[in-house]
C-alpha cells in the first residue's frame, strides 16, 4: 500500500516536472524549429510538424554582412566589459575588505545604494553627457559606463574578507611590491569568485538592450540584440532569419550555461543570500 | 596587506569615477533638467519649476502609461513570486533529474530579453502557435493577433514576463530555502506536525527575508519594463509604460530631455516608496501572510 502510493505520487510529481519543463523550454525549441525552416515556408502549424530542415538561414547571417558585424561587436564589446570588470570589481573589492577607512566606509555605502538605484533614470543624462563627450555612437559609449559594477565589487569584497591577510604579510616581508602582492598573490586566489564575475558580466553584457540601443545610432555599432530589435522593425517579418539570428545570440550562452551552471548558478544567488 | 592610504584611494579610482559620472551626476542631472524645457538642438533652456511635472499629470499619455505600469506590476509580482516558490518547493528535495528540471527552468533568464520578446511575438501573433491553441480549447483569439488588440497586448506581455522570470526567483527561494536548519524539520517531525503545518511554520516565515528581497528586486525591475514594449508593441494598443513614454518623448521623436526626465523622476519617487513600503511591511514582527 505504502509503496503503491508513493510510486502514484512520484509519477504524479514526474508529469508534473515534464509539463512545466515543457513550458519553459518549448519556446526556445519553436525558436530553433523556425529557424531550421527553408525560407519562404509557411509558419502554420501544420504545415511546420512536417516541413524538412535547413542550414540555409544561418548560412545566408553568415554571409550577410550585418549580423556577423553584430557578433563581432557583441564579442568585443563583452570582452573589453568583462576584462574590465574583472581587473576593476577586484580591485576596488580588494580595497574594501582590507581597509576601513571612513572614505572606503562611504565607498562601500555607495556600492549598496547604487544597487537600489533603477537605472532608467541615468538614461537621458547619461544621452547627454555621451553627445558632450564626443562619445555618442561610439564603441566608447559601449564599454566605459559599464567597467566596473557594485554587485562585482561586492562578491570581490565578501571573498576577500574570507582569505586571511597572512600570505600578503608574508609576501611583503619577501620584498613583494603593493602591485606585485595584488596580481601575483591575491588574484589567483580569488580566481573562483572571479570566473563568477566574468561569467555574470558577459551574460549580462551580451544580453544587454537598452543602453546599446540609446547610446548609439548607426548600423556598424550595433550589437546583436539591438541588431535583433531592428531587423524586427522591417515591414514584412521574414521569421525564418529573424529566428535564426535570434538562435545565434541565444546559442553562446546556452552552451556556456550548460558547462559553467555551478559559476553561474553561484553567482546569481551570491547577492541573495549575503542580504 | 598592501599599506598605504594613496593606494587605498587608487585602487578605487575606477569606480569612484563610474560612481560620479554615470550615476551620481545622472541622478542630479536628471533632477535639475526635469525643473527645465531643455531640448536637443535648442540652444538655450529656461527654468519652468514644476511646470513639467503638472503638463505629465495631465498628459493622457503619460497617465496612461502610469496605468499600465502599474497593471504591469501588480498583475506579474504576485504570480512570478508564488509560481517562483512553488516551483523551488518542487525542486527542493533531492530526486533523479533534478538538474535537469531547475536548468531547464532556469533557462528563459538567461536568454536575451529581446530574443524572447521576439519568439513571442511568433507565438502571440494572428494564426500562430497560441491563437491555435486557444482556438483548440474553444476560445476566440484575436482577429489581428494578441498583441494587435488592446484587450489581450499588454496581459500577454505580462504573461510572457511571468514564464520568463520564475526561474531567476526560483533560485533565489532554492538559495533561502538552503538556509534554513534542518533541525528544524526533523524536531517538528518529532513533535509531530504534518508536512503542511512544517510549511506554514517553518518555511514561510524563515523565507521572508528571502521574500523581501524577491519582491524588492522584482518590482524595481517590472517597474522599468522597457524591451518588451519596446520590441513586441512599440507602445501600441494600451501598452505604453512609463519608461517606454520617457524613450519616446525624450531619445525617439521630440528629445524633450526635460519633460522625459520630469517622468523618469517621478517614476523614481513611486519605486522608491514602494521599496520602503516593502521593507517595512515585511521587517514588522508577526504574520504577515
Amino acid at each position: 500500500m505504502v509503496t503503491h502510493s508513493s510510486f502514484v505520487s512520484r509519477a504524479g510529481r514526474y508529469t508534473l516536472l515534464g509539463a512545466v519543463l515543457l513550458i519553459m523550454v518549448f519556446p526556445l525549441l519553436w525558436m530553433f524549429r523556425i529557424s531550421l525552416l527553408s525560407p519562404g515556408t509557411s509558419l502554420a502549424i501544420s504545415e511546420i510538424v512536417g516541413a524538412g530542415y535547413t542550414l540555409s538561414n544561418y548560412l545566408d547571417l553568415f554571409t550577410s554582412s550585418e549580423i556577423l558585424r553584430s557578433l563581432v561587436n557583441s564579442i568585443l564589446v563583452g570582452g573589453a566589459v568583462t576584462i574590465g570588470n574583472v581587473l576593476f570589481c577586484f580591485m576596488a573589492g580588494y580595497g574594501l575588505a582590507r581597509y576601513h577607512s571612513l572614505t572606503n566606509r562611504l565607498l562601500f555605502g555607495s556600492v549598496l545604494v547604487v544597487l537600489m538605484i533603477p537605472a532608467h533614470v541615468t538614461i537621458i543624462p547619461t544621452y547627454i553627457l555621451m553627445l558632450k563627450l564626443q562619445l555618442y555612437d561610439s564603441y566608447g559609449a559601449l564599454i566605459l559606463p559599464f567597467l566596473v559594477n557594485p554587485i562585482g565589487i561586492f562578491l570581490v569584497k565578501q571573498y576577500v574578507e574570507s582569505i586571511p591577510p597572512s600570505m600578503e604579510e608574508a609576501a611583503r616581508i619577501d620584498g613583494a611590491s603593493d602591485w606585485q602582492i595584488l596580481m601575483r598573490v591575491v588574484m589567483p586566489v580569488c580566481r573562483p569568485a572571479l570566473a563568477v564575475l566574468a561569467i555574470q558580466v558577459f551574460f549580462t553584457n551580451w544580453n544587454s538592450f537598452l543602453f546599446p540601443f540609446i547610446l548609439t545610432s548607426s548600423q556598424e555599432l550595433r550589437t546583436l540584440p539591438v541588431a535583433l530589435a531592428m531587423l524586427q522593425g522591417h515591414q514584412a517579418i521574414d521569421w525564418q532569419h529573424l529566428m535564426a539570428g535570434s538562435a545565434i545570440a541565444v546559442l553562446p550562452v546556452l552552451v556556456l550555461f550548460v558547462i559553467l551552471q555551478r559559476q553561474i548558478v553561484s553567482g546569481i544567488t551570491a547577492g541573495a543570500i549575503k542580504q | 596587506m598592501i599599506r598605504g592610504r594613496s593606494t587605498s584611494v587608487f585602487l578605487s579610482l575606477p569606480w569612484v569615477i563610474t560612481l560620479l559620472a554615470f550615476w551620481l551626476f545622472p541622478l542630479l542631472y536628471s533632477l535639475a533638467i526635469g525643473f527645465t524645457d531643455l531640448q536637443l538642438l535648442r540652444k538655450s533652456f529656461e527654468w519652468v519649476g514644476f511646470a513639467n511635472y503638472s503638463e505629465l499629470l495631465s498628459d493622457p499619455d503619460f497617465l496612461s502609461a502610469l496605468s499600465n505600469t502599474f497593471i504591469f506590476v501588480a498583475g506579474t509580482i504576485p504570480f512570478t513570486t508564488v509560481i517562483a516558490l512553488f516551483l523551488a518547493l518542487l525542486v527542493n528535495r533531492k530526486f533523479p533529474g533534478r538538474g535537469l528540471f531547475r536548468a531547464g527552468y532556469f533557462m528563459p533568464s538567461i536568454t536575451s530579453m529581446v530574443v524572447i520578446a521576439l519568439i513571442f511575438t511568433n507565438l502571440l501573433q494572428r494564426g500562430g502557435y497560441v491563437a491555435t491553441l486557444a482556438s483548440m480549447v474553444g476560445l476566440t483569439p484575436p482577429e489581428h493577433g494578441f498583441l494587435l488588440d488592446s484587450s489581450t497586448a499588454l496581459f500577454s506581455i505580462m504573461g510572457m514576463d511571468v514564464w520568463m522570470s520564475v526561474g531567476y526567483y526560483m533560485l533565489i527561494f532554492l538559495a533561502g530555502l538552503k538556509a534554513i536548519p534542518d533541525e528544524l524539520y526533523e524536531a517538528a517531525e518529532v513533535s509531530g506536525a504534518g508536512k503542511i503545518r512544517q510549511f506554514w511554520s517553518i518555511t514561510l516565515p524563515l523565507l521572508r527575508p528571502t521574500a523581501l528581497f524577491v519582491l524588492v528586486i522584482n518590482s524595481i525591475k517590472s517597474f522599468q519594463v522597457f524591451i518588451e514594449i519596446f520590441v513586441m508593441t512599440k507602445g501600441k494598443f494600451d501598452t505604453s509604460t512609463v519608461v517606454y513614454f520617457l524613450y519616446e518623448e525624450g531619445l525617439s521623436s521630440q528629445f524633450r530631455f526635460g519633460y522625459a526626465s520630469a517622468a523618469a523622476y517621478l517614476l523614481f519617487v513611486i519605486i522608491a516608496g514602494f521599496s520602503v513600503l516593502q521593507f517595512v511591511l515585511m521587517r514588522r514582527k508577526g504574520p504577515v501572510w
